[in-house]
């Protein structure tokens, strides 16, 4: 059974509907994610952030976008993110400053770089563009294991560097350990 | 209980004011919105990265601003007709050269907080000294 193209007694269709919906609850998660006070609940928004971005990636039409936005990002990196937190947390740290001095002119700066790109993007006339097709699947498949296959290989090189390299920089290091209380840092 | 009432009618307000400009610039069917919401998104992550003191913050803008740089290629691979299934190639990409840069970027972090017991960049002053 259809659902029909367009919500039911109005004549808003049902894509711009809830693209309305996953902008919204990605734009409001991502300003909670830069302003909230306790950080954990900065992570936790972070995942609703990408959790609406995969939803926009559907609308769009990439579903395997979405689907690795899915695993990769509300799957790894944002469990990464909270175990990093957790054994980053300090009891005696003054939390009551979230912000840096530097605050409101990274603000004002924000807003300037947002109504500059806007107004780049509006004045753009983007030639001749395709109507909003869905990626097939089988064909990016096709492309990812022929003409991007060199691509492909280099970002697995490159994701074994980075695993030997994270397990080599937080590894705790056990002979000396002591000697570095207190030692030349602090 | 009445910030929870506040928040929720902001939340509603500004969805409802979203729903708005984009119904007027195209809809879900135009390249336009797609890009203006990743520019907004990027430009949140700038701020963060900016304004934030703990460099855990930091990390997430900055997976903030990769998401959105993201989104446009991701909205030029469905637009564009030359491009195809490439967009949506070069996004995945992009992802797992994010996924490398939070773990290192990460296991950095947890590096410093061994030596110097504080999250907090502005604490980082060992080059300053």
């Amino acid at each position: 059974m259809a659902i029909g193209t367009t919500i039911p007694f109005t004549t808003i269709p049902w894509d711009d509907a809830l693209f309305v919906v996953f902008a919204g609850t990605m734009l409001l998660a991502a300003i909670l994610v830069v302003t909230m006070k306790d950080i954990i609940r900065c992570g936790l928004a972070m995942m609703v952030c990408f959790g609406a971005l995969a939803g926009i990636y559907v609308i769009i039409g990439a579903p395997l976008v979405a689907a690795a936005e899915v695993l990769v990002y509300i799957g790894a990196i944002s469990v990464l993110v909270l175990f990093a937190i957790m054994l980053t947390q300090t009891k005696d740290a003054p939390a009551s400053l979230v912000f840096q001095t530097q605050a409101i002119p990274a603000a004002l700066a924000a807003v300037l770089l947002a109504v500059v790109t806007i107004l780049a993007i509006i004045a753009t006339d983007w030639g001749a563009l395709a109507e909003r097709v869905a990626t097939n699947t089988t064909e990016l498949a096709k492309k990812l294991f022929s003409e991007w296959v060199l691509p492909f290989e280099i970002v697995g090189v490159l994701l074994l560097a980075a695993v030997v390299g994270g397990v080599f920089l937080a590894k705790r290091e056990r002979g000396r350990d002591g000697e570095r209380e207190g030692g030349q840092f602090r | 209980m009445i910030r929870i009432f506040v928040g929720a009618f902001l939340a509603a307000v500004f969805v409802g004011g979203l729903g708005i400009i984009a119904l007027a610039a195209g809809g879900s069917r135009s390249l336009d919105a797609y890009l203006v919401l990743a520019s907004l998104l990027f430009a949140i992550g700038m701020f963060g990265f900016l304004a934030r003191r703990n460099a855990i913050s930091m990390l997430m803008s900055i997976e903030l601003m990769l998401n959105a740089v993201n989104l446009s290629i991701v909205a030029f691979g469905g637009f564009v007709k030359g491009l195809g299934a490439s967009g949506s190639v070069i996004a995945l990409m992009v992802m797992a050269v994010a996924a490398a840069e939070a773990t290192v970027g990460l296991a950095i972090i947890i590096a410093i907080y061994r030596n110097k017991k504080t999250p907090l960049v502005d604490e980082y002053d060992a080059m300053s000294q």
